[in-house]
């Protein structure tokens, strides 16, 4: 039970979260090795870019968005955002100058590891429904109907539901404070 | 998500947006203002325009172009000035933001954003005294104007111009610069300016060797060795064959 627990639980989301932080501080270290730390200051784009794309699989859960094969974009949302979250903790950097945008970089931060969390419960929600798949095929259901009965089982279960209590509440937080800053930039920053 | 939860998010998101319009210099702004702005800090729009950024035109209504480095914003003469000479006048662009960053965090990412001299106006550049004092040491002395023939406008060290792919100043050739380079004019020199070099002698010695064209004596001669004569392709030949080469191209001629 402690050896499964370790390995299907701790081990992955300590490997997921030291992942980002180790490709932050590489990317880090490499912009300022390659004197282009400047670059860094741009990465906050392509990475906002990359999060707002992987909200396409909020939408397509709560049927804003019709077509879309769930399974693939929640694949783009996974590592969508945990591209985009590093890419805009490299933009942040170890700079410390505004408040706001470094509590909308902590919230990301939050938002990313709730994230993890979250993929971590959904994986232990899919081994749970394995059984269910099996019921599924002995009832004779296609391949294809059986992983959409299975996929939606899995999201929707009683931990899941739970999880996104908090993760949701999370992401508004630093949806609302990456706006702020979004629109200081707007307001103050000189594009020419 | 329940009431009680989004009334504390919606609370603290207000409460957030109210300190950036109360503390913008601690909430939105890159990091800290010269000391010469910290009255600015909280009145970004001194400096901003919405949506444009830190625009010239705001910075000039307070630093008048003819009076920086002369003059500080109340009118009274600058005590302790930056540079021994002001220069702003002389700017071809009036682009503030191209060189100063007042933030202490946009700073940072502005380290190649000095003074450069590509920004100085085309008559500007060519007087080098106007701005810099010329070193006292003994070459130095020799030399008025014409810095650009040795230096370069990036950094003074070291100075661009080698001599020896010229001429080798060599044990025979220690002399000071003005015996060869009369007049301040470094683009030009005279092998005459010394009592080993004569007209007389240098046109009968070069005429009965066959060589009628010996007014640019460095073309052949780098150094003050007889035997190394470069022909006009800039190999290095004994002096019998340098003399052949010459003749033989001036034959061909």
């Amino acid at each position: 039970m402690t050896n499964s627990l370790w390995r299907q639980h701790v081990l992955p989301f300590t490997f997921l979260v030291g992942l980002l932080a180790a490709v932050t501080l590489a990317g880090d270290y490499l912009l300022h090795r390659l004197d282009l730390v400047w670059v860094g200051r741009y990465l906050g784009i392509p990475g906002t870019l990359l999060i707002m794309a992987a909200l396409i699989y909020s939408l397509r859960k709560r049927k804003y968005i019709k077509t879309g094969n769930p399974k693939t974009l929640l694949t783009l949302h996974e590592f969508g955002t945990w591209i985009g979250a590093s890419l805009v903790l490299i933009h942040a950097g170890i700079h410390f100058n505004a408040i706001l945008p470094w509590l909308a970089t902590v919230a990301m931060g939050v938002n990313a590891v709730s994230g993890m969390v979250g993929k971590l419960l959904l994986d232990r929600s899919r081994r749970h429904v394995q059984g269910q798949r099996e019921h599924f095929q002995l009832r004779g259901l296609s391949r294809p109907d059986v992983e959409q009965a299975v996929f939606w089982d899995a999201v929707t279960l009683d931990a899941m539901t739970k999880w996104r209590k908090v993760h949701i509440p999370i992401f508004i937080v630093f949806a609302t404070l990456a706006l702020g800053h979004i629109i200081s930039i707007f307001l103050f920053w000189s594009w020419s | 998500m329940s009431r009680i939860l989004k009334l504390v998010l919606a609370a603290n998101l207000i409460a957030i947006a109210m300190l950036a319009f109360t503390y913008p210099n601690l909430m939105v702004g890159p990091g800290k203002l010269i000391p010469g702005h910290k009255q600015l800090e909280t009145d970004c729009f001194a400096c901003h325009a919405p949506l444009l950024g830190a625009s010239s035109e705001r910075c000039v209504s307070c630093h008048k172009p003819a009076e920086i480095g002369r003059l500080t914003t109340t009118g009274q003469p600058v005590s302790k000035p930056l540079t021994s000479t002001p220069f702003h006048q002389k700017l071809t662009t009036q682009d503030c933001i191209a060189c100063h960053s007042d933030h202490a965090g946009v700073k940072r990412f502005r380290p190649h954003r000095h003074f450069n001299h590509a920004l100085l106006q085309k008559a500007t550049l060519d007087q080098c005294q106007s701005c810099h004092k010329a070193p006292a040491d003994a070459l130095h002395r020799q030399i008025s104007g014409n810095c650009s023939q040795c230096h370069n406008q990036n950094k003074w060290t070291p100075a661009t111009f080698d001599h020896s792919k010229y001429f080798e100043l060599d044990r025979d050739h220690n002399a000071s610069c003005v015996t060869c380079h009369t007049g301040n004019d470094y683009s030009r020199y005279t092998c005459y300016g010394c009592h080993e070099h004569t007209p007389d002698n240098i046109r009968r010695e070069h005429i009965e060797e066959g060589i009628r064209d010996f007014d640019n004596c460095a073309e052949c001669h780098r150094n003050a060795n007889e035997r190394d004569i470069r022909g006009g392709g800039g190999e290095r030949r004994g002096k019998h064959e340098g003399k052949r080469d010459r003749k033989g191209r001036d034959d061909d001629d």
